[in-house]
């Protein structure tokens, strides 16, 4: 109110009804009162000259292109074919053409108010007051108050009600927690799941190694410098249930071989390996990424996530990127029926590393 | 004809009064009418991100009406041949068939996935102006927070959304987040057990980010904007220096008309390039990457640019793997500093840093006006080392796909990463400082001898000079010194006496202006009386 | 000594792999033809201890054959050596490697190689189909191995959903989920399939060129190998993309990260700057 009186003061009273008002002098008005001085204000066109008739031919055109559009996207959502066929036919342009008539058709109905709000509406500079300034004695007058609030409430001179409500909220705020928390816990060591794959031995049986279709996997199938993803032979081993057990199984090459038995020898997998196979997890020891891009003549292996590179001649140690630990070897043999079985379940952990992790 | 009781034209004027007199909205209106915004392209920055945000909604909204967050898994029986037959999970199958069996779904899907990718860019770019020009000083603080918080919690949204197709991609990225959970000293293998309700990958985890993308978060984000929006309200627009602008007052056009047309044109405009992204760029082709199964990966996996400088820190740390031989002995993976220390820290000096600037400099004062990334040249430079060290991060997590296409070692491009990593930022901050500087002096120069004619006068002795136009009534000796007002000096001779480019026209130049009223340069703004200040209202050196 | 190593297990591994029909009672023959293997590594690894034993030449070539051999002098000789044995430090010996070998390699021109570098890059192809072949019949007559079918379409019966899933199972690691390629481990890399022919897709399997791991007949079977060709052929790359005019290459995000700051971003940059703008 006291802007008002203020604006008023050194003019003659503002009446709203004055009829020799225009409209703008009560938008003027309006805006004084809210602190804004409108100090320029200019139209851009003459109203009725060939400049403004051309523009609003320009601003019109937009927006007949936009129905014109819209109405193509109409006609191609409803009409084209659209379901999928193999090959580069019709149906691939589908997407593409509803994308270019939704957008011209947007475009140009941004373009048209843009115009019309740009071009068309008289140009204007407005000055407004920020009232930045904080006032103290309101700070001191609402601090007051709130002091005042807690003074009735008298918890200085009745101390038990502030203690017994906080004691009695606290159990409270944990009732709210409780069930969130503890519905959403669960054991990561249950039934040992983190230590344990699909190739653990089940009643005393060795679990054989097989393809992604179910198949067992004999010795000659995999050719020297091959390698094959291989699942525990179990039910469901070829499914996510089972994500941490893949492995891929290498057919190395003699001299290969050689070297990499010699070092399994050295990390105490002496058996691990039958023959020139070797079977490590999948699963890399970094992020958990397959790391599975085989590379036939170094022996390397690289994850694709984060290019951590594990030289398989070498018990698959880590020799670049982040990964910081081999990668868990499988020991395989043949079984009497002359498939590849796991001797045992991996003697490391598989997959990423954790703060427990043996 | 006056037989109706009805009459249409007061009709308005009827409706608006027994509104008011029910809720005295007459004033408050008038005033949001009214609010004076300052008018600058650098403005409509955060627009961009608001706007994709509202086509994030529309677009969403349409996808949760055919996807299925489920990971039961069925075998696929749709019309994309190359994969029926296969089996998948419900997830996948039901964003393969908004893909392939829904009219008009795959646009759907591309438009909200190019909306989101955007909404993630825009928040940065309008992050980087709101830092180079010191926007985020007191009083505004909070909304750098807030800001700073919104592109966390988008990141959140873009990574819940891009899991829900359990596409062979996306598994591959959930995969290492569970490896970041699992990371974590001590309490990673519990976090990780009650994220996934066990082991990785278990049966839920696409409801819970289905639940999380569509309303936890979105609501989070919703909140964070409306606060957001509310502030730059309250508090009023920041603005660049220039004649008449000062610290205490906002210069440009009310909110409407003009103001609130160029917004809903913009709006539109927005969605349109959008929806012709969505169209016209093929984007996640989730039927190329097959369903997620643990054992199946692609060469070049990457998550989405906003989460590729995460993906960029890993691949440059090197194996560092902390034993802790306590007990049976513990571990801290090499994993645990880039995709958890770092972003921690990275929050933590973003959200910080106005606190930290104004300390250093002791500046406990409100700003209302903008400062030209030059004139402050420390800020400026650790800004470029900052976007030196984020780029650096982002184009390490492709260096797979540079080290393929341009036939570097992709052992040479990590190396370069991780010495990049320590040196350009530095370098970057050096560089930025100096070219300040440099800019300064000149603005300083222009300022005191004036513009550069190109007009080359010899002189009786036989020298050669170049004739300058002051830009000030000279004195005696031909130099007339203006001070600096934090605003652009004019450069050149056709900018003299114009704000805004005296060639006018944005593509090619108007020549002659036709019949308009054309005022030549910058509305001719009278300050009040009781107003002398003019120029920046900010003391420099 | 590696390229002693080389040799022999080369030999082995084609006898394994060979591409005969398989049958129950092959399976009953595999000591027999570990035996037989067996034999044949001693007779190769005396042919590489006493390089001056020609006795490999005796046999005579049939017509093709001797036309291919003409050529190897010409060509192929500098490298592999006199009768393909190889020369230490500049070309392995390709005594076993097969027609399936000699097919890829000669005719996605990376041999002959211009010069030595990591890995052997494609090239405009210097010799003729008819040339391939008498090349690829003289180096299979010289010590066998795999060798392609017969036909330029190896891909007519093949199921794209089989193969997609055995594509992603055995192949995107490297070639990436496109087809399209990836880097390896220092320099080297998993070449686009791009131009890939459907003869040289299949003789890539069989042969392992490089660093690529073999993939035997008994571990991918013809016809698996019919439905892979196929699903690259068909579905990776004569397949239109549903998705848009562009497909950013296929290379996933990172192109679509860039496109977002360069169109998107650019655009509406460009659109506040006029929206903005005094004029």
């Amino acid at each position: 109110m006291s802007r008002q009186t203020e604006q008023s003061a050194g003019q003659e009273p503002f009446d709203v009804d004055d009829p020799r008002l225009t409209r703008f002098d009560v938008v003027r008005e309006g805006a004084r009162r809210d602190d804004i001085e409108i100090v320029h204000y200019e139209p851009q066109v003459v109203a009725g000259s060939k400049a403004e008739r051309r523009l609003v031919r320009t601003v019109a055109g937009f927006f007949l292109l936009t129905g014109l559009a819209a109405t193509a996207f109409l006609v191609i959502y409803i009409w084209w074919p659209w379901e999928y066929q193999p090959g580069r036919g019709g149906d691939k342009l589908y997407t593409p053409l509803l994308g270019l008539t939704l957008g011209v058709a947007l475009l140009a109905v941004g373009f048209g108010i843009l115009t019309w709000g740009k071009k068309l509406l008289p140009k204007e500079v407005s000055i407004q007051d920020r009232h930045g300034g904080v006032s103290t004695e309101d700070q001191k007058i609402t601090g007051q108050t709130m002091a005042y609030m807690v003074d009735e409430l008298g918890v200085k001179r009745r101390p038990l009600l502030g203690v017994s409500l906080l004691a009695g909220l606290a159990p409270v705020g944990a009732v709210v927690a409780a069930p969130l928390v503890g519905g959403l816990i669960s054991d990561p060591h249950k039934d040992d799941q983190m230590m344990t794959t699909g190739f653990a031995p089940r009643d005393g049986q060795k679990i054989r190694l097989v393809r992604e279709d179910g198949r067992p996997i004999r010795p000659a199938d995999i050719s020297a410098g091959g390698q094959i993803t291989v699942f525990p032979g179990v039910e469901h081993g070829v499914s996510n249930r089972y994500a941490d057990s893949p492995a891929l199984l290498i057919h190395l090459r003699d001299a290969d071989a050689e070297e990499s038995r010699r070092n399994n020898e050295r990390a105490g997998h002496g058996d691990y390996m039958w023959g020139n196979y070797a079977a490590y997890s999948k699963i890399c020891t970094h992020a958990g990424c397959p790391a599975s891009l085989y590379e036939q003549q170094t022996n390397r292996l690289l994850c694709p996530c984060h290019q951590s590179q594990f030289l398989i001649t070498d018990n698959a140690k880590p020799i670049f990127g982040p990964a910081s630990r081999r990668l868990p070897q499988l020991p395989i043999e043949v079984d009497a029926e002359g498939y590849f079985v796991a001797r045992s379940d991996y003697t490391e952990t598989v997959g990423p590393d954790f703060w427990e992790r043996p | 004809m006056k037989r109706r009781k009805f009459d249409i034209a007061a009709a308005p004027a009827n409706t608006g009064r027994a509104v008011d007199e029910r809720f005295q909205v007459a004033t408050p209106l008038r005033r949001l009418l009214n609010k004076v915004f300052p008018d600058h392209w650098s403005f409509l920055l955060g627009e961009i991100a608001l706007f994709s945000f509202i086509v994030l909604l529309l677009t969403g909204v349409f996808l949760t009406f055919f996807y299925e967050p489920a990971l039961t898994e069925v075998i696929y029986n749709g019309s994309y041949a190359p994969l029926r037959g296969t089996p998948m999970s419900v997830a996948y199958a039901s964003t393969l068939d908004i893909s392939f069996d829904v009219r008009g779904g795959l646009i759907m899907r591309q438009m909200h996935h190019w909306a989101a990718l955007l909404f993630m860019a825009a928040i940065v770019v309008h992050m980087l102006r709101v830092f180079f020009t010191g926007a985020f000083r007191k009083p505004r603080e909070t909304n750098w927070i807030i800001g700073s918080l919104l592109f966390w919690v988008g990141f959140l949204a873009g990574f819940t959304g891009y899991s829900l197709p359990d596409d062979g991609l996306s598994g591959t990225g959930l995969r290492i987040a569970s490896a970041i959970m699992l990371s974590i000293p001590v309490i990673g293998s519990w976090v990780t057990a009650a994220v996934f309700n066990g082991e990785f990958p278990g049966t839920i985890i696409i409801s819970r980010f289905f639940i999380a993308h569509v309303l936890l978060i979105p609501g989070l984000l919703i909140a964070l904007i409306s606060v957001h929006l509310g502030l730059v309200f309250k508090q009023k627009h920041t603005q660049w220096p220039g004649p008449g602008r000062t610290n205490a007052n906002v210069v440009g056009e009310r909110m409407f008309p003009r103001y609130a047309i160029k917004q809903g044109g913009f709006f539109m405009v927005v969605f349109g390039v959008i929806a012709l992204l969505g169209g016209l760029f093929q984007i996640n082709p989730i039927w190329l990457f097959g369903p997620y199964e643990a054992w199946v990966v692609s060469a070049a996996s990457q998550p989405d640019w906003y989460v590729m400088f995460l993906d960029g820190s890993t691949r440059l740390m090197p194996d560092w793997q902390i034993d802790i031989p306590i007990g049976d002995g513990y571990v801290i993976p090499p994993l645990f500093w880039p995709t958890v220390v770092l972003p921690g820290i990275l929050v933590g000096l973003s959200t910080l840093y106005p606190f930290l600037e104004a300390r250093y400099l002791k500046d406990y004062r409100s700003h209302n006006l903008l400062q030209r990334p030059r004139d402050v040249p420390f800020r400026t430079g650790l800004g470029a080392m900052a976007v030196t060290f984020y780029v650096v991060l982002t184009l390490s997590g492709a260096n797979d796909v540079i080290a393929d296409k341009f036939q570097i070692s992709l052992n040479a491009m990590t190396w370069a990463g991780r010495i990049g990593l320590l040196i350009l930022p530095p370098l970057a901050y050096y560089v930025t400082y100096r070219i300040c500087l440099g800019l300064q002096q000149h603005d300083r120069e222009v300022l005191a001898h004036g513009v550069e004619t190109g007009i080359i006068r010899r002189l009786p002795d036989g020298r050669f000079v170049e004739v300058h136009q002051p830009l000030s009534a000279a004195d005696g000796n031909g130099h007339g010194e203006l001070d600096y007002a934090g605003w652009v000096v004019p450069k050149k001779m056709n900018r003299l006496g114009a704000l805004g480019p005296a060639i006018r026209g944005f593509f090619y130049p108007i020549e002659k202006p036709v019949e308009a009223p054309v005022s030549p340069g910058h509305p001719p703004v009278e300050p009040r009386a009781e107003r002398e200040e003019i120029g920046s209202g900010e003391t420099r050196s | 000594m590696t390229s002693d190593n080389d040799r022999r297990r080369g030999l082995l591994a084609r006898l394994r792999g060979r591409p005969v029909a398989r049958s129950r009672g092959r399976r009953r023959l595999g000591a027999a033809v570990r035996l037989v293997a067996a034999l044949m590594l001693a007779g190769g690894a005396y042919t590489v201890l006493a390089p001056g034993a020609s006795a490999q030449e005796n046999p005579p070539l049939s017509g093709a054959a001797a036309e291919g051999k003409a050529l190897f002098d010409v060509s192929c000789v500098t490298c592999h050596g006199r009768n393909a044995q190889g020369v230490e430090g500049r070309g392995p010996s390709l005594i076993g490697v097969g027609a399936a070998s000699v097919e890829f390699q000669v005719s996605t021109g990376r041999m002959p190689m211009a010069r030595q570098e990591a890995q052997a890059a494609r090239k405009p192809e210097v010799f003729t189909r008819d040339e391939i072949d008498q090349l690829a019949a003289y180096v299979q007559e010289l010590g066998g191995g795999p060798v392609v079918p017969a036909g330029e379409n190896l891909h007519a019966d093949g199921n794209v959903a089989i193969g997609g899933e055995l594509y992603r199972i055995n192949c995107s690691q490297c070639h990436a989920f496109s087809g399209g390629g990836g880097a390896l481990s220092s320099g080297k890399y998993a070449p686009s399939l791009a131009p890939a022919t459907d003869r040289q897709i299949y003789a890539a399997m069989l042969s392992g060129p490089q660093n690529m791991p073999v993939f035997g007949d008994n571990q991918i079977t013809p016809e698996q190998k019919a439905d892979i060709i196929a699903y690259i052929q068909q579905s990776l790359k004569h397949d239109g993309d549903p998705g848009g005019f562009f497909n950013l290459g296929r290379y996933g995000p990172s192109t679509e990260g860039v496109a977002i700051f360069l169109v998107g971003i650019v655009a509406l940059v460009f659109a506040s700057l006029w929206i903005a703008g005094k004029s």
